[in-house]
């Protein structure tokens, strides 16, 4: 029981650690290399949770995908970084301040004693988590299941739609659009005459230039 | 003996961790994004932690369902940045300024 | 749990729309053109099937997918607005994007998808489900909004749209996932009913569900555009193309009414008494940011953002009544409001021609001069959502201070309309450009005859329905008679 008390703490500090390298440190790489510390902790506080399958899932996904996608458009993105974390303390204080105010609020609702239950006696169960999910995900959450792969679909049409250059980005003259311009799309007859009054004084001034 | 309670407050002050990342990040987008991944997995430790100690396996789902999600997003996320980019040839938030908002 | 093929039927209209999506996606592929005529009325089969379909697989209140999937009377006339909204978005957009060169397919598809969300949004029967369905609405509009893909301004807007919408939903989660701490569920009706036992039973637990209500309903104002949540509105929709702001000023704003009455009418009911102040702060701050400030807009897209807000603000007055008569209220203000909305964005479409947007103000100058017709439908949307009658807006806003009033809300009421009519003077300066001042820009009009045709109808649409709103009241208000 000691121990994982002593793991719980450890892995809470490295990941209140990793968090608060992420938000602060000054280059992009590392920052991210941070968070792929994060998530390698955060998967085993899951550990702890009993969660193994979406530990595994985190590290796979996140730390293998993921964060990997970060790195590639970190380094393929030119970042001017000295000037990206110009002035970068100057909302420092006041972030502080919230943030202190913030986790002081919440810990005081979440420290209350009812919430100080200790976990359940771990049953033998009749099956792995993975199994448990996996029979949960394939009956119960079928709807959902579906939806999911609606989103994956979504977000590979809109990366691709937004990111792809294809033909339409290259510069080509088209006839058609050209024969079918006419003159009034391309010029306006704007009306410049002053009004009568002031006509004399526009003109003089016409005259000095 | 680990509480309920220890696990929600570690995941409060990772969500607050996050915001204020936010808040103090407003000039680099990838960094960003990274706070949003970050405020995700302190949510995700928050359904895990409850469903554990309730003894309930649908937070894991839940979990489950999010991180899906959140892998779409920043793909998307990602896209739209390296599209800011070719458009501006910059991604400091400060040059943003086509729209006065 | 035994699966039987009875539970499709309800589900239906989502698998009709995933499929013809999908078709579209192929359609696509396969018969290119710049007018995209093939994608165009594939896209526009695929609306008119779902409506079908959504109306005659329609069998009552029903909970299928393990309650993940809930049809019931508001689910049903959400989903038919949605379907309609995207029909005419679709058709005022082609045109509008085909001179730009901007007709892709992934305008249909992406638009198709979203409405799947909003549909799924529409008929959750879990926080999962509800949640999901956002998001596959929200993945969209990123996608939308940076369509332009040589625009600054639009791949501008969709990176605030994104960080803020991304931000908007760890909220929201955060907030869900202490309702599920403390209820043990994720289902609606259960949650609804471990929420009340959790109230009757005295402890502390009251106070960790009210954290959870504060997340979620900041969650919640993020993603309506609610102030002092609404800063994103604006930049959005002056940086998107037209055709994507209409998708999001009106149909989008359907899905945030199904995202308010979901959460707030069926799973926090029993948490009125907390989230009821907090919605009456948003509510008179979106009347008074939206009112105040679209008084200094110049841009026309810009003061329809503001006055989204200020609408929004509306439509939380109602809900916050927390009664039957006030949800049905803010469902007919969103409905007609969705329906005022497209023929506004319809008019900066028709008015645009290649390398000109009519988008500021002084280009709807003497437009009652250039076309009467044109200038008749501006008349009719800005008196509508000015709310002067006989339009319908007089009878939304009637509605919802009506509800308010009934449950004491008198001083509420009062600042409702002081604001409406703050708000009155900047729909009716517009009415005055169009109507009291001289052409500045005689060119003629360029639009199609369909175009013109169905926003003719349209505008004419927002009177008639104001002179007979019985109708569509009397639909609103039985989704809720079960409350």
């Amino acid at each position: 029981m000691l121990t994982e008390k002593i793991l719980f703490y450890v892995f809470a500090a490295i990941l209140i650690f990793a968090a608060s390298m992420v938000v602060t440190v000054r280059h992009s790489v590392r920052a991210a290399l941070f968070l792929v510390l994060a998530f390698f902790t955060a998967a085993g506080l899951w550990l702890m949770l009993h969660a193994e399958f979406l530990a595994i899932v985190l590290v796979l996904v996140y730390v293998g995908a993921v964060m990997v996608l970060f790195l590639f458009v970190v380094m393929s993105v030119d970042l001017d970084q000295g000037r990206l974390r110009e002035g970068f303390g100057r909302h420092m204080p006041v972030g502080l301040l919230v943030a202190g105010v913030v986790i002081a609020e919440m810990v005081s609702i979440l420290s209350i004693d009812q919430l100080a239950i200790v976990a359940p006696e771990s049953a033998t169960v009749a099956v792995n988590n993975v199994e448990a999910v996996g029979q949960l995900l394939y009956r119960q959450y079928i709807y959902p299941v579906e939806i999911a792969s609606v989103i994956l679909l979504v977000g590979i049409i809109a990366a691709i739609s937004m990111t792809l250059r294809g033909r339409r980005q290259s510069r080509y003259i088209a006839p058609a659009e050209q024969l079918a311009a006419n003159k009034r799309d391309r010029l306006r007859v704007v009306d410049l005459r002053e009004p009568a009054s002031t006509d004399s004084s526009a003109e003089s001034k016409g005259d000095d230039n | 003996m680990v509480t309920l309670a220890d696990f929600l407050v570690l995941s409060a002050i990772l969500f607050a961790i996050s915001a204020l990342g936010i808040f103090i990040n407003r000039k680099n987008l990838i960094v960003l994004l990274m706070c949003v991944e970050l405020m995700l997995l302190a949510v995700n430790t928050n359904f895990l932690a409850f469903s554990y100690f309730l003894g309930d396996l649908h937070g894991q789902i839940f979990v489950f369902f999010v991180l899906t999600v959140a892998a779409a997003e920043s793909s998307i996320g990602l896209a739209i940045i390296v599209l800011l980019m070719r458009n501006r040839g910059s991604i400091n938030v400060q040059d943003i300024h086509e729209l006065n908002g | 749990m035994e699966f039987s093929t009875q539970e499709l039927i309800p589900v239906l209209p989502e698998i009709t729309l995933l499929v013809m999506a999908s078709v579209v996606l192929l359609v696509d592929l396969f018969a290119p053109g710049k007018e995209r005529v093939g994608t165009y009325t594939t896209s526009m089969l695929a609306l008119a099937l779902t409506a079908l379909v959504s109306v005659y697989s329609y069998q009552g209140e029903q909970l299928v997918f393990a309650g993940h999937h809930q049809s019931d009377g508001l689910s049903l006339v959400l989903k038919l607005a949605m379907v309609i909204a995207v029909a005419v978005v679709f058709l005022y957009g082609r045109g509008y994007l085909a001179v730009r060169g901007l007709l892709n397919g992934e305008f249909f598809t992406l638009s198709l998808f979203g409405l799947l969300g909003m549909m799924i949004i529409a008929s959750a029967g879990s926080l999962l489900s509800l949640y999901l369905g956002l998001e596959t609405l929200s993945l969209s509009l990123y996608a939308l909004v940076g369509f332009d893909r040589r625009s600054v301004a639009s791949s501008e807007a969709a990176i605030k749209y994104f960080i803020l919408g991304a931000l908007a939903s760890g909220v929201l989660l955060y907030g869900i996932s202490i309702l599920y701490g403390v209820t043990g569920t994720i289902q609606t009706a259960a949650m609804q009913m471990e929420i009340q036992a959790v109230l009757t039973s005295a402890g502390q637990y009251q106070m960790l569900l009210g954290l959870g209500v504060v997340f979620v309903v900041v969650g919640a104002a993020f993603k309506l555009g609610a102030a002092p949540f609404h800063m994103w509105l604006p930049d959005i929709y002056e940086g998107s193309p037209t055709a994507v702001t209409n998708y999001l000023g009106t149909a989008s704003k359907l899905a945030a009414i199904a995202l308010v009455l979901r959460l707030f009418a069926d799973v926090l009911q029993p948490l009125i008494h907390q989230w009821q102040p907090m919605l009456m702060l948003l509510a008179v701050a979106s009347l008074a940011v939206g009112n105040i400030i679209a008084i200094a807009q110049t841009n026309f897209k810009r003061m329809l953002a503001y006055s989204a807000i200020s609408h929004m603000g509306f439509v939380l007055l109602g809900v916050l009544v927390g009664t039957g008569a006030g949800y049905s209220a803010s469902l007919f203000y969103m409905i007609t409001y969705a329906i005022t909305g497209l023929a506004a964005f319809g008019l900066i479409m028709l008015l645009s021609r290649l390398g000109f947007e009519a988008e500021n103000l002084v280009d709807f100058k003497g437009l009652a001069q250039r076309s009467p017709l044109m200038g008749l439908v501006v008349l009719l949307v800005m008196f509508s959502m000015a709310g002067v009658p006989p339009t319908v807006g007089f009878f939304a806003k009637l509605a919802v201070i009506d509800a308010v009033i009934e449950q004491g809300f008198a001083w509420i009421a009062v600042v409702a309309v002081l604001f409406s009519v703050i708000g009155a003077f900047y729909y009716l300066r517009v009415v005055k450009l169009v109507f009291f001042d001289g052409v500045e820009d005689p060119s003629p009009l360029v639009s199609s005859w369909d175009e013109r045709f169905v926003l003719v109808l349209n505008g004419l649409f927002v009177l008639v329905l104001g002179l007979f709103p019985g109708k569509l009241l009397e639909i609103c208000n039985q989704v809720f008679t079960g409350l």
